[in-house]
């Protein structure tokens, strides 16, 4: 089952880039699919069978199947190991868990169904049959070899388990290897459970709580023999590795062994298979526990000088990496894979610290693991994926990739180093191609623009025009009736200048009053100053220019008789009293226009009366024509 | 002159700056986001954006923080706001048409081109209304002028052409926007999928469901808790509760 990225078949690199759209959906609503299978059918009480629990799906990552209770069974994780395969454009993903059973009873035993949940679904395996049959020691005993028994009844009271303290007689120890260690590196943990008397029924295990610990089961338990103190034991063996999390104190807490004592013997303890055989006797017994003592340990500081690429890996390593194709075009996709292969906790390894890649658009990296616990030294392969699409066109450089660890054996940090990797690229096609990508059950086409989301952005300042429109857009809408208003006075005022040139003397006519009252207002100031002298010369020209205005003959040709003359031509109803005003006036006007020494405040203020006079006098007269 | 004219707009406009958001909470918010406190950092963007309505970036932003915490639909309204603030901004445009794309939906409409699209989308909504307000003012005076100097209309009569025109021109740009997908529209925001009922109301039957994230038109509002919806692609209409959907 074990593979490696290595052996994944060549990619289309676009499908790579698109497979990577679907790796941040997580295992969340991916396919799965579950499925068990053991060793062997049939297996003989004093042995184990392994068990291995396949998870497939069509994400990067699946999930841990949930193994349920097991009662009948002992069970010990053993490793386990993972394949991603990217195959015209569908990531395929299959996890391996291999766990070792120990069965604890004769019969046909069931192993249940092992549930995997995705977030949304549950899938679960068939349930596996497994027949539990004696050990064929303990048949051929049975059938006519009493004297193994005897002899066993021999040991015993020679050994004195009669004689023995009931708690002697059973009894569980733990024991790490080592006092103090690292963070992250392995520590061993030894359980023992000793019993000098036969049992009677399958004793339970409960495993230690451990404190600032992982723990990793390291099966088989081992069965075996020993003599204390001159009493011979039977004694089974269980081994966990441990690795600690950060620095300080760490603790294994207290084992239990659940058993059940016959009250006289009938079973030798010293059979092989003695743990496996009170299930094939019958009978009850006293049930008996027994708790391990606890275990402290003391997690040290790493020491200081660690490499900038040091991201916490404690062991002992090799480093590889491949790059695959070695030619490409810019937009498609580049397969680097770095392996990480040695000794250590490769579960919490963390990818080394990709280099800058200008040239290259650098994607998620998925790691497959490769788990293995030869001689009780957990191990393995971790092999990082990493998809980069090659920006520019050119002989480009992918730089060395460093990995460090610190080696607790020799207590100092190592250094590695893979490539660099040179890698020549051409020039592509144009982005945005369509692909047609098959993903779980569903084949639609989509259209690829990016693997995520873009990153937030950094501007504190929504954009000018933005913000300019944003204020004007604001203003009231009434404010836009004031242009269609000026537009409006405006025509108008048009029309009526037009108007104005093309009647020139009836615009004289209309504006003659108004003239003639500000004149008079002029004149009122001169003579308000002490000058009636100029201002009867006002008077004088303004009822001239009145005149004329009304008339519509020039100032230059107009005389008392001709303005007189036009008046009754052109407005037949003017009264005679009215011309006989106008002359009146213009008579004295002009006489002090032209001798302005005779003129004094009386006589101003007196014609200015009278000019007033005569202009309402001629306004209700002459009617426009 | 340059600097003048700048200077007039912001004397014109002096509270144009005055709501934009500060440059050290905002890095301090995309930190946030960066070490993946997606939710703290979207409480900062959420604050920005109350703050300068028009700023499309802190939509943009918190449409990210959305997504990033998986609610597809929260974040596809504050992109559609974002797009509508800026639709020329390549990484709003990129993550709406991401986003959009990832709950069976397209920004460009399918046989359209995307240079017609993008033309369709240059201006903002605001920049449109502007521009319309721009040129009507412009034209106006131009027509003022016009029709006041006599002597200066052989000269004006090309400019309040082009005036005229650009203000037609704004005026059709903006009816013919009514019928953007975005325009009068509302995104369904409640979790996982809503209801589309017959009715205004609970007694009414539901007939279908719209997923999150999906885009609605509001064809009625009028209603104190049912927006009445169409969704054009499928040719249907029905009712759905206001607190299922945010309008855009």
């Amino acid at each position: 089952m074990a593979t490696n990225l290595s052996s994944i078949r060549p990619i289309r690199p676009a499908y790579a880039l698109l497979a990577l759209l679907f790796l941040a959906a997580g295992t969340a609503s991916a396919a799965l699919s579950i499925s068990a299978e053991t060793d062997k059918k049939s297996v003989e009480i004093n042995d184990s069978l392994y068990l291995t629990v396949t998870v497939l799906g069509d994400s990067a990552s699946v999930p841990e199947p949930e193994l349920p209770r097991m009662d009948n069974f002992n069970v010990y994780s053993s490793g386990r190991s993972q394949n991603i395969s990217i195959v015209n454009g569908r990531i395929n993903t299959s996890v391996a868990f291999t766990y070792i059973l120990s069965p604890r009873f004769l019969g046909k035993q069931k192993i249940p169904s092992i549930p995997v949940f995705n977030g949304k679904e549950k899938y679960a395996t068939q349930e596996i049959e497994i027949e539990v049959v004696k050990s064929a020691a303990q048949a051929s005993r049975q059938q006519g070899a009493p004297g193994r028994r005897a002899a066993g009844r021999t040991r015993a009271a020679d050994g004195g388990p009669a004689a023995m303290r009931p708690e002697d007689a059973l009894y569980l120890t733990a024991e790490t290897d080592k006092k103090t260690a690292y963070p992250n590196e392995q520590v061993n943990l030894t359980i023992r459970f000793y019993t000098a008397v036969p049992l009677t029924s399958n004793p339970q295990y409960l495993p230690p709580q451990f404190k600032n610990l992982l723990a990793e089961d390291l099966p088989p338990v081992r069965n075996g023999e020993t003599v204390i103190k001159g009493a011979r034991y039977a004694y089974s063996e269980i081994k966990t590795a441990l690795f600690g999390l950060e620095e300080g104190p760490a603790a294994v807490g207290p084992a239990s062994v659940i058993a059940q004592v016959h009250a006289e013997s009938e079973m030798d303890p010293f059979d092989p298979g003695f743990f496996q055989k009170f299930f094939s006797g019958a009978g009850q017994g006293e049930t008996r526990q027994v708790k391990s003592n606890s275990a402290a340990l003391k997690i040290l500081p790493l020491p200081e000088g660690a490499p900038a690429s040091f991201r916490g890996a404690v062991g002992n390593f090799t480093l590889s990496a491949g790059l695959s194709p070695r030619e490409a075009k810019t937009g498609e996709a580049l397969n680097l894979s770095v392996t990480v292969t040695g000794t250590g906790n490769l579960k919490t390894l963390t990818a080394p610290k990709p280099p800058e890649m200008p040239d290259f658009k650098v994607y998620d990296t998925m790691s497959s693991l490769d788990i293995s616990k030869k001689n009780d030294i957990i191990g393995g392969k971790k092999v990082f994926t990493t998809i980069l699409i090659p920006r520019t066109e050119g002989r480009r450089t992918i730089p060395q990739i460093k990995f460090s660890f610190f080696d607790p054996q020799a207590g100092a940090y190592r250094e590695l180093t893979a490539g660099p990797f040179e890698i020549t690229v051409k020039k592509g096609d144009a982005e945005g191609k369509t692909f047609s990508f098959a993903h779980g059950s569903q084949a639609e086409g989509i259209t690829p623009l990016s693997s995520d989301i873009r990153y937030v952005s950094d501007r504190a300042r929504p954009p000018l025009a933005g913000r300019l429109a944003g204020e004007v857009s604001a203003l009231p809408l009434w404010l836009n009736f004031f242009p269609a208003a000026a537009v409006l006075l405006s025509l108008w005022l048009a029309r009526l200048k037009d108007f104005r040139l093309k009647n020139p003397l009836l615009f004289r006519f209309r504006r003659a009053r108004g003239k003639a009252r500000a004149e008079l207002a002029a004149a009122g100031g001169e003579l308000k100053n002490g000058r009636p002298g100029e201002a009867a010369s006002i008077l004088y020209d303004s009822l001239l220019s009145y005149l004329s205005d009304k008339s519509g003959c020039r100032v230059g040709g107009l005389t008392i008789k001709r303005a007189l003359s036009l008046f009754r031509e052109k407005f037949p109803d003017i009264g005679e009293h009215s011309l006989d005003e106008i002359r009146d006036l213009w008579e004295k006007l002009e006489g002090l226009h032209f001798s302005p020494a005779a003129a004094t405040p009386e006589t101003a203020r007196d014609l200015m009366e009278k000019y007033e006079a005569l202009l309402d006098l001629l306004e209700k007269d002459l009617k426009e024509r | 002159m340059k600097k003048k004219i700048l200077f007039a707009l912001f004397a014109l406009f002096p509270v144009s700056g005055a709501g934009a958001a500060d440059r050290n909470s905002l890095a301090g918010y995309n930190d946030l986001y960066k070490n993946g406190s997606y939710q703290a950092a979207l409480e900062g963007y959420k604050e920005i954006t109350s703050k300068e309505p028009y700023d499309p970036y802190a939509f943009y932003n918190a449409g990210n923080a959305y997504f990033r915490l998986n609610k597809p639909g929260p974040a596809i309204l504050c992109y559609c706001k974002a797009f509508r603030l800026d639709p020329r901004d390549p990484d709003i445009r990129a993550n709406l048409d991401f986003a959009l794309k990832r709950t069976g939906q397209t920004l460009v409409p399918e046989g359209m081109p995307r240079a017609l699209h993008y033309v369709y989308y240059f201006l903002s909504d605001l920049e449109l209304k502007a521009a319309i307000t721009l040129f009507w003012w412009l034209g106006c005076l131009l027509l003022s002028v016009y029709a006041l100097k006599t002597d200066l209309r052989g000269k004006l009569k090309r400019a309040l052409t082009a005036s005229g025109l650009l203000f037609a021109g704004t005026l059709l740009w903006f009816i013919a926007r009514s019928s953007s997908p975005f325009n009068g529209a509302a995104v369904i925001t409640a979790e996982g999928s809503a209801r589309l009922l017959s009715g205004p109301g609970e007694s009414f039957k539901a007939y279908a469901t719209l997923p999150e994230a999906r885009l609605v038109k509001i064809l009625d509002d009028t209603d104190d808790n049912y927006y009445e919806v169409g969704i054009p692609r499928e040719g249907i209409k029905g009712w759905v509760q206001k607190t299922a959907a945010e309008k855009i």
